[in-house]
């Protein structure tokens, strides 16, 4: 019954895989999307410094980030557990990936969508929110999906800060039962489910957010 | 702080080598992988669709610990780290590779290869000579993206026990007082290793541009 333990004990650590994306996911989402609009609309300081951050955060390894706000952020006086750091980390990190996608699908949308808007009496924080916005962000839908696909792909540095993730009972479990090969493919062979259950679900989203638009990107292809 | 740059620079010579390698790996399979993915019959069409969704599926590192665990601990087998880091890493930019490449391929306009085939040429040939040299400059952004993902995933070959950047950072960190110097020292030298990466592919960018022929955006 070895293989039952070894089972249950993936199944935990798929439990702390699960809740890591879900806690990354959205706050990675909302930071892409404040970041994205900061960096085309927001006053020149407030550009320089959205630009910064997602320079620095896309041009250094996830496993870095990671150990400097686990190990580092500490020393500064900033103590946060493994799983609020995980967590951090995986969501600045792909806030900056998603804030470019929702940058260049704001600024795919005609300029003059937003003049209209300005011309009608609104303010341009209407204007962009009512106008400009709900159009951009169904084009940065594809984009985004595939960073939360990677998302479900990084969340397995989580155990490189101590967690007990799926791949870290992965871990465990293969350094236990010495078989590392058969324990490492059932791990990896659930991320793959993962990321397939999750590319169907993005795939619904993106036919019915698409429904009515005329996409012209969908029709060239 | 002199002392610690400098331990950290003679890591950075294994993080290029891992970088280089697989790099290379990736293009030299990508690129026919890609070509397939277009061009090739369906069974091998099918076949690569599941080498592709398997190699993207699995988390850099779980590929990595298969390979080097797994495939290493298999009796008879014996894989140095090195050799698994550059394996895993390039098997995976190939899978990406391919799929950039078959991506640029379909940017190449349909008369560009029937009209090489109308002035008889024959269909590997029109592709060599024809199509494959526009897409592959169509696949430049996306390979200078490619080139920033593997540098970062290449910080993932320490925990197999290879000596790179990372792992010097790693060892420095546990070692001394002053873990902050380390790590922030570590992400600034992997930051401008992904900046002059991106800078070179630019600048290939301009060189391989032909006058009239699209960016590659349209």
């Amino acid at each position: 019954m070895e293989w039952l333990d070894t089972g249950l004990q993936l199944l935990v650590g798929l439990r702390m895989t699960i809740l890591l994306i879900l806690a990354a996911a959205p706050a990675g989402v909302a930071i892409g999307v404040i970041v994205g609009i900061a960096r085309v609309y927001g006053p020149r300081p407030v550009r320089v410094l959205a630009f910064a951050y997602q320079s620095a955060f896309r041009g250094i390894p996830l496993v870095i980030q990671l150990f400097i706000i686990y190990y580092v952020l500490p020393r500064a006086g900033l103590r946060l557990d493994p799983f609020p750091s995980a967590v951090l980390a995986f969501a600045l990190c792909s806030g900056a990936y998603h804030s470019e996608y929702v940058r260049s699908a704001l600024l795919s949308i005609p300029t003059g969508q937003l003049e209209g808007g300005l011309a009608l009496g609104m303010r341009q924080s209407v204007a962009v929110r009512a106008i400009i916005l709900p159009q951009a962000l169904r084009k940065a839908v594809p984009g985004c999906g595939n960073e939360l696909v990677y998302l479900i792909k990084y969340s397995s540095l989580a155990y490189l800060v101590t967690l007990v993730d799926l791949t870290g009972a992965g871990r465990l479990e293969a350094y236990a039962s010495f078989r590392f090969f058969e324990t490492f493919l059932v791990v990896g062979m659930v991320y793959l489910a993962m990321v397939a259950l999750a590319r169907t679900g993005l795939r619904c989203i993106e036919r019915r957010w698409r429904c009515g638009l005329n996409e012209r990107a969908a029709t060239r292809a | 702080m002199v002392q610690t740059l400098s331990t950290l620079l003679s890591g950075v010579g294994t993080t290029l080598l891992l970088l280089v390698l697989a790099l290379g790996i990736g293009f030299t399979l990508g690129v026919p992988i890609g070509i397939l993915h277009v061009y090739g019959r369906r069974p091998l069409r099918l076949l690569l669709s599941g080498y592709d969704a398997v190699i993207r599926g699995f988390p850099a590192i779980v590929l990595l610990f298969l390979i080097y665990f797994g495939i290493g601990s298999l009796p008879g087998v014996r894989i140095p780290s090195l050799h698994a880091a550059i394996l895993a890493l390039g098997l995976r930019s190939a899978a990406y590779q391919g799929r950039l490449v078959e991506g640029t391929l379909r940017m190449v306009p349909m008369g560009q290869l029937e009209s090489a085939l109308a002035v008889g040429m024959r269909r590997t040939m029109a592709i060599r000579r024809i199509v494959l040299p526009q897409a592959l400059r169509f696949s430049l952004p996306g390979l200078a993206n490619e080139y920033s993902i593997v540098l970062k995933d290449t910080a993932l070959a320490f925990t197999v026990g290879v000596i790179e950047l990372m792992s010097r950072a790693k060892f420095l960190a546990a070692s001394k007082r002053e873990i902050a110097q380390v790590y922030l020292l570590a992400a600034a030298l992997y930051w401008i290793l992904t900046q002059l990466g991106l800078l070179g592919f630019g600048w290939l960018e301009r060189r391989a541009r032909i006058s009239g022929l699209g960016s590659g955006r349209r």
